[in-house]
């Protein structure tokens, strides 16, 4: 039932999300609607220093170059411990630390990339 | 003289192995040298994207000779820009220096004007006459307006009394002028053109940062907005609660309403079906990439489309293009946050190349937009996109990213703190 349930509600949810809130795509893009959810076909995460340097770079234009913030409403990253780093991802990805953003954010990077970010602003100089 | 090309070429290659190897000991020891005899790589357009991928060229390839060819002496932030006409901003708030680029980076700054780019003798010309060589260059050109389809716009006279103000700078001070010139009870008519467009969410943030304006001082005049989309294109229910609830009666919407001409002498709109006559109108015209991008544009005769791993032109390789001007991915907006992205993916992608080694085949791309409606409250827009092996494209992770639940005054703080961040990430 709760399986049901889910497979009803997240398409739902995503459609609502992002049905309407861009309208940007190419005019040629194919609208693909299986009946079920095709396979993934994204590339494999890349977790090697360079790799993970690359993703971690998204943070920086909201939490400064190598997460250090240049202050006010957002904090930084460097330094920061990994193992909380890592935790507080799993508490925005599941719900259960309160966010305007960041539960949406961190729900697309996996665990393997969360883990590989947090050792890289581990190691990062404030 | 194809032979004598082919030589210098794979000259140049082997000269770039060597350097680039030199360059990561002098990377790892720490000394990294400015204005070495590294690969030169020439970056045309000096904002979001062109200024973030100097910058982490230079982070990532300290021994990469880069130079960025720039009109305007200092940067002017699109984003932020409509809290100017609102009056909550000044264009000194908004305004940055190259400067750190310079001195922190070691970045040739050129101001000047490209006029052409020469992929088979690897030069950028300058409209000045020189002309600047390259092993790899960059075109982050934004985007251009095209008056053509708008024949009463089609002149400079016209241009300078229905403004755009969607490029940051002297448009967006005049706009104001002419908000504050208006008199109470006049009409401000904001044309969006049909998407895809410079900023999604822009144009309604603008006529919530106009109406807060006019709320406040002139109080019987109204916003129209004349939309050539069926709907709001970006964040859809915040806007229209915006408008009703914080703008009652003051802002009206008009889906499908697309300005085919405009009378500048009498101020009318000229849609397909009727006139609408406003005290300032304000036209965001169709859109394209900027010029110099012209030869790499594939798309619809307006776009760039590029190879999301190496972010080189389909149709030029060794040629890199980014921002606004490229021919997005599904659901990819043109956004100051999504031309930063992709200067650090292409950063990575070039410092790569030039090393002779494989670029990243995992990229991912962040993207968040907030939008004010008020002088304090924003709301926002978030997606992750992750490279599609199948279709070779970038796509948006389901499940991830989303909108806001209400405009709040903390996202208001946060979209504050973004903007100081993300010009510090592009600029210093």
């Amino acid at each position: 039932m709760a399986i049901k349930i889910s497979q009803l509600f997240i398409p739902a949810i995503t459609s609502a999300l992002f049905g309407t809130a861009f309208a940007q795509a190419p005019a040629a893009a194919p609208s693909p609607a299986p009946a079920a959810p095709p396979a993934s076909t994204f590339a494999a995460a890349n977790l090697t220093p360079l790799g993970v340097r690359s993703l971690a770079a998204n943070c920086a234009a909201c939490h400064g170059t190598n997460g250090n913030s240049v202050g006010g409403a957002v904090g930084g990253l460097a330094g920061l411990d990994k193992d909380y780093f890592v935790n507080q991802m799993k508490l925005f990805k599941e719900g259960k630390r309160e966010a305007t953003l960041m539960h949406q954010i961190s729900k697309g990077y996996s665990d393997a990339e969360i883990s590989a970010m947090a050792g890289f602003f581990s190691t990062q100089k404030k | 003289m194809e032979s004598a090309i082919t030589n210098s070429t794979n000259g140049r290659r082997t000269f770039l192995k060597n350097s680039a190897a030199l360059g990561g000991v002098a990377a790892a020891s720490g000394c990294a040298t400015i204005g070495s005899t590294g690969p030169k790589v020439v970056v045309v357009g000096g904002g979001y994207g062109g200024a973030t991928v100097a910058k982490y060229i230079k982070m990532w390839g300290p021994n990469i000779d880069v130079t960025m060819i720039e009109r305007n002496a200092e940067f002017v932030s699109c984003p932020m820009s409509n809290l100017v006409l609102g009056g909550s901003q000044s264009m000194k708030d908004i305004t940055l220096s190259y400067d750190t680029l310079q001195k922190k980076y070691g970045i040739k700054m050129v101001r000047g004007e490209a006029s052409a780019i020469d992929p088979d003798k690897k030069i950028v010309r300058l409209a000045s006459g020189e002309s600047i060589p390259f092993d790899r260059v960059i075109v982050s050109p934004g985007i251009d307006f095209m008056y053509d389809l708008l024949p009463g716009l089609n002149n400079a006279a016209a241009q300078d009394r229905v403004l755009h103000a969607w490029k940051a700078g002297p448009q967006t001070l005049a706009l104001r002028q002419q908000l504050e010139s208006m008199a109470d009870g006049g009409v401000v008519a904001i044309s969006i053109t049909e998407a895809p467009y410079r900023c999604p969410p822009g144009p309604y943030e603008r006529a919530c940062q106009i109406a807060a304006y006019l709320k406040q001082s002139k109080p019987k005049s109204k916003v129209l907005i004349l939309d050539a989309n069926m709907d709001i294109i970006s964040k859809p229910g915040l806007f229209k609660k915006a408008f009703a609830e914080m703008y009652p009666g003051m802002i009206e919407y008009r889906p499908n309403s697309k300005v085919v001409d405009v009378d500048v002498r009498t101020m009318t709109a000229k849609l397909e079906v009727e006139d609408v006559k406003a005290d300032v109108l304000n036209v965001l015209p169709p859109m394209k990439a900027g010029a110099i991008a012209n030869s790499f544009i594939t798309a619809n005769k307006r776009w760039c489309e590029i190879n999301w791993l190496t972010y080189e032109a389909k149709n030029v390789p060794g040629v890199h293009l980014l921002g606004d001007a490229l021919q997005i991915a599904p659901l990819m907006p043109k956004s100051a946050h999504m031309a930063n992205a992709h200067g650090k993916a292409c950063a990575a992608a070039v410092v790569a190349l030039l090393s002779g080694e494989q670029p990243n085949l995992s990229p991912t791309l962040t993207n968040t937009c907030y939008s004010f409606v008020s002088a304090e409250k924003a709301v926002h827009v978030a997606s992750i996109h992750k490279y599609d092996e199948k279709d070779k494209t970038m796509k948006s992770v389901p499940g991830a990213g989303g909108v806001s639940i209400s405009a709040s005054e903390l996202e208001g703080q946060y979209a504050m703190t973004w903007a100081k961040n993300i010009w510090a990430d592009s600029l210093g």
